[in-house]
């Protein structure tokens, strides 16, 4: 990159993302404003809404506890020891991803809900009359949020293991640290910027959430449902104030938790080779870890079996029964019959897709300005703001991102900025792009941490040009941050409901809408196709991304 | 990578192919997909240049959309929801006027001031049992009914906040103790008690019809056309009608305002109320008609048993319309979940 285009290019890039991330946000804050002070008055005297940002805030913290908690072992566990089945299991431990959020609810509703498989097991085995448990409150929140959100340690984790110089765990060892101390000393110090960004995401997405507190919340009440409530009930004013509440909530906590990331010049220099897998020898210990890890893979997978089979029951047909009585394609004829039901599916996936290439350029850019440990003086100036900007839309539960986008885009006024976009097709790819910029953006940011400048440096050196460098050198040693990126992005994208339900229109409608819709209209069975398929094509694709 | 860049091209090649020289004609509405595809059908029909494109969404998320669409509105036609959303559409400047020639067969309270919007149809909310467990004699008469200790725990209810019908029956509640007592709090009361039976509020009608069915609760309220529907397709619900008289929402109808192509949102507003559609509607999806000039002996068999049978309830739409959003937050804030002896749920 030439030194003198790096600072314009960094500012230009701060400008867009400005433009994209904030500008609608303060144009919301301003409209809101406008209503008048009467809501905030509301807000502040009210207890049910300071409950329910403390609900956000402490869900939000044990969710990143739960899915650390086993998204990390996992990912040593893959990354470092060898046995039979390692590259299967391991692909199929991300699988949790492929839910989308709405069906992945329902699908834990129909397995572990009072009269889902698992509770009707339960109580015929132990010849109960009533249903052992009720899937409700913040217990059940919970575990939706580590069941789903596991999956970024698991693979930011995995990602940044890959990346890790043995020599340096070699050197400890050689220096007479025990296991211990290397783990706690040198790995997981070497681990931070993965880790911290895993974690950051996570905290922000179940802040965020929404899915699982509208379905299971009960009279348990997070910020995100209550704003939809505020809402729903026409109180536009109050639900933007809760709305900025939330918003600060998040910002705190993203400042907070960025700091667990760390920056030292000593993480990751990245040469040399990832530490060789460990085989398990002591054959008990490896069939015991072998059955442990499909056990284990199984209990993950049977919210995806559950849907599959409810995909199979025709309508009306389960009623009281454990198993359901009766099972057919009829659903996927009645899907692949009618190609206007298709529509959806072409539609998702071209906004996925769309959406989610943008994200990565975007992400890249930030990250050849940026993301290096030592960037330029100049261009080092916007790395603050860039961060922010890229990691902010987390921080913004998705349905009011969405109104902050329509609100923005439904004014035709060039000179500020903005134009109705309102009602046309590229409005929902754009909010999934801005929603996809922190996952892409944390993935691209880290990888790039994890170069060794050397690299480059070595590659220019010997007169390649900056195109070449970034294509023969840099492209291929961000390759596992970019997939793990992208392949994150396109999946989110491509199950999005929260944004899409405020931005689709006819021409655009994804295929979360047609599964709301199915549900809406008692086609439970269509809604689980619909799940399938999208599963299905998300498995695909993270599949791909996975791979190295 | 090469994988992605192949689907676009796919991608964008497929959606290049698909054109249609039809006018669209956009409709948001509540009423699923049984009664949309049949007048999607019925009405392409007689008018072959439109293309008749629906978009299904609760009738509380109609008017939600169409207020953040403001600016540029997508729909052409609003079809479903009760009157008293309608109204506040109208307050807030959602609806276009527009009379169609039917105007005159709809009673006083399904006519929107300035005609911005008439009711289509007549939905009444019953009392719905589980038919399995509850044999017919046993099921509540009455609302009052819902209260008896033998339904403790075993009533579900959907979630009152975002459902038009829900909100009418708590209005309907809510305006009874008002007229008896002067006060709120009477109705409130009776919530509150109800709330103590209830085990559960559910997401959305489908999850309702389900639930019942499996019997994770026995008894509900919801509208009558949803659980006709479900009957013919083998779901066994039961239902009744209250003795004591049950709110019938005015299902309304009307024109976008700011629709992009009005010569057809009013053509469809104009057809929906014909006594050709209106009929089309009872006969294939249970709906009632809200036209009052139809000959009894025109309705299927099963409509004139409702009309015979079922007692309307004196409800002020007005003031439902006026007050209805703060007695629903209160109701939020101050009683659901709040019930005596509720048997606590959560953590």
């Amino acid at each position: 990159m030439n030194a003198r285009l790096g600072p314009t290019a960094a500012a230009a890039l701060t400008v867009l993302l400005a433009w994209l991330v904030l500008y609608p946000i303060l144009i919301v804050v301003a409209d809101a404003a406008a209503g008048g002070g009467d809501a905030v008055t509301r807000f502040v005297t009210r207890p049910g809404e300071w409950g329910a940002l403390w609900a956000s805030l402490w869900i939000s913290l044990a969710s990143v506890a739960l899915a650390a908690a086993i998204g990390v072992p996992l990912a040593f566990l893959f990354e470092w020891l060898e046995f039979p089945g390692r590259k299967t299991l391991g692909s199929l431990i991300a699988l949790p991803a492929v839910l989308p959020p709405f069906v992945g609810v329902i699908a834990f509703l129909f397995l572990y809900g009072e009269s889902g498989f698992v509770a009707r097991a339960v109580q015929a085995v132990l010849g109960l009359t009533r249903p052992p448990w009720r899937l409700q409150g913040a217990g059940a929140i919970l575990l939706v949020h580590a069941y789903s959100m596991y999956v970024y340690f698991y693979l930011l984790a995995r990602a940044g293991l890959a990346k890790l110089d043995a020599s340096l765990i070699e050197a400890a060892q050689a220096l007479g640290a025990g296991r211990w101390d290397t783990l706690s000393r040198v790995t997981l110090p070497l681990l931070r910027p993965a880790l911290g960004g895993a974690g950051l995401l996570v905290f922000m997405a179940a802040l965020g959430s929404f899915s699982a507190p509208y379905v299971f919340g009960g009279g348990f009440r997070v910020m995100t449902t209550q704003i939809v409530a505020t809402k729903l009930n026409g109180e536009l004013p109050l639900a933007m104030v809760e709305t900025a509440a939330l918003a600060l909530v998040a910002v705190v906590g993203f400042a907070v938790l960025r700091r667990t990331e760390g920056n030292d010049p000593l993480i990751a220099l990245g040469k040399g080779t990832a530490p060789r897998r460990r085989p398990i020898r002591r054959p008990g210990v490896r069939g015991f870890a072998t059955a442990a890890g499909w056990l284990f893979a199984v209990l993950l997978l049977l919210p995806h079996l559950t849907l599959a089979l409810v995909s199979l029951v025709p309508y009306g047909s389960w009623t009281t029964e454990t198993l359901p009585p009766v099972l057919s394609l009829g659903n996927y004829q009645r899907l692949f019959g009618e190609p206007e039901r298709l529509r959806p599916l072409v539609n998702s996936l071209w906004m996925a897709t769309v959406s989610t290439f943008a994200a990565l350029v975007l992400a890249l850019a930030a990250g050849a300005l940026i993301g290096r440990r030592r960037p330029r003086e100049a261009a080092g100036r916007f790395r603050g703001a860039i961060e922010t900007l890229v990691a902010l839309p987390w921080a913004l539960p998705g349905t009011v991102f969405a109104i902050a986008l329509a609100a923005t885009f439904s004014v035709s006024s060039p000179i500020t900025l903005r134009w109705v976009l309102v009602g046309t097709v590229v409005l929902l790819p754009l909010a999934y792009l801005v929603r996809n910029l922190p996952v892409t953006g944390r993935a691209v940011l880290a990888g790039y941490r994890q170069l060794d400048p050397a690299l480059e440096e070595a590659a220019a050196s010997l007169g390649a040009g900056w195109w070449g460098v970034f294509r023969r050198v840099t492209l291929p040693l961000l390759r596992p941050a970019l997939a793990a990126g992208a392949s994150l992005a396109f999946v989110a994208a491509l199950g999005d409901f929260v944004t899409s339900i405020v931005l689709y229109t006819y021409d655009n409608r994804p295929i979360s809408i047609e599964i709301m819709s199915s549900l809406r209209v008692s086609e439970l069975g269509v809604a689980a196709a619909f799940g399938v398929i999208l599963m299905v094509v998300s498995g695909l694709v993270l599949g791909v991304g996975a791979r190295r | 990578m090469r994988l992605l860049a192949r689907v676009t091209l796919l991608v964008l090649l497929t959606s290049a192919c698909t054109g249609d020289s039809r006018t669209p004609l956009v409709i948001y509405s509540p009423h699923g997909r049984d009664l949309l595809t049949l007048l999607e059908r019925r009405f392409e029909r007689l008018h072959p240049d439109v293309d008749v494109r629906w978009l299904d969404m609760g009738s509380q998320e109609v008017y939600d959309r169409l207020r953040s669409e403001r600016a540029n509105a997508q729909a052409d036609v609003w079809f479903g929801g009760p009157a008293t959303i309608f109204a506040r559409g109208a307050h807030d400047s959602l609806l276009e006027p527009f009379r169609p020639t039917w105007a005159g067969a709809i009673g006083p309270h399904g006519r929107g001031p300035g005609d911005r919007y008439f009711a289509a149809y007549e939905t009444p909310a019953v009392i719905v049992y589980a038919e399995q467990a509850v044999k017919p004699e046993e099921a509540p008469r009455d609302w009052d009914d819902l209260l008896d200790p033998r339904w403790k725990g075993k009533v579900l209810i959907r979630d009152p906040l975002a459902s038009g019908t829900m909100r009418a029956v708590w209005g309907m509640i809510i305006e009874r103790g008002l007229k008896h007592t002067g006060d709120t709090a009477a109705g409130f009361q009776w919530l509150r008690r109800l709330d103590a039976q209830t085990k559960e509020y559910v997401l959305n009608g489908p999850l309702l019809d389900q639930k019942i069915v499996r019997q994770e609760g026995l008894v509900t309220i919801w509208d009558l056309p949803d659980i006709l529907l479900n009957r013919r397709d083998g779901l066994q619900l039961g239902y009744v009608f209250p003795k004591s008289g049950t709110p019938v929402i005015e299902d309304a109808i009307g024109v976008v305002r700011g629709a992009r192509h009005r010569a057809q949102a009013d053509a469809f507003v104009e057809y929906v109320g014909s006594v050709e559609a209106q009929l089309l509607a009872t006969r294939e999806a249970y709906r009632l008609p809200a036209r009052l000039d139809l000959p009894l002996d025109s309705l299927p068999p099963w409509a004139r048993e409702v009309r015979r049978v079922m007692k309307v309830a004196d409800v002020d739409w007005d003031v439902l319309a006026e007050r209805g959003a703060e007695w629903m937050r209160y109701w939020d804030e101050n009683v659901r979940g709040k019930g005596e002896g509720r048997e606590r749920a959560g953590p």
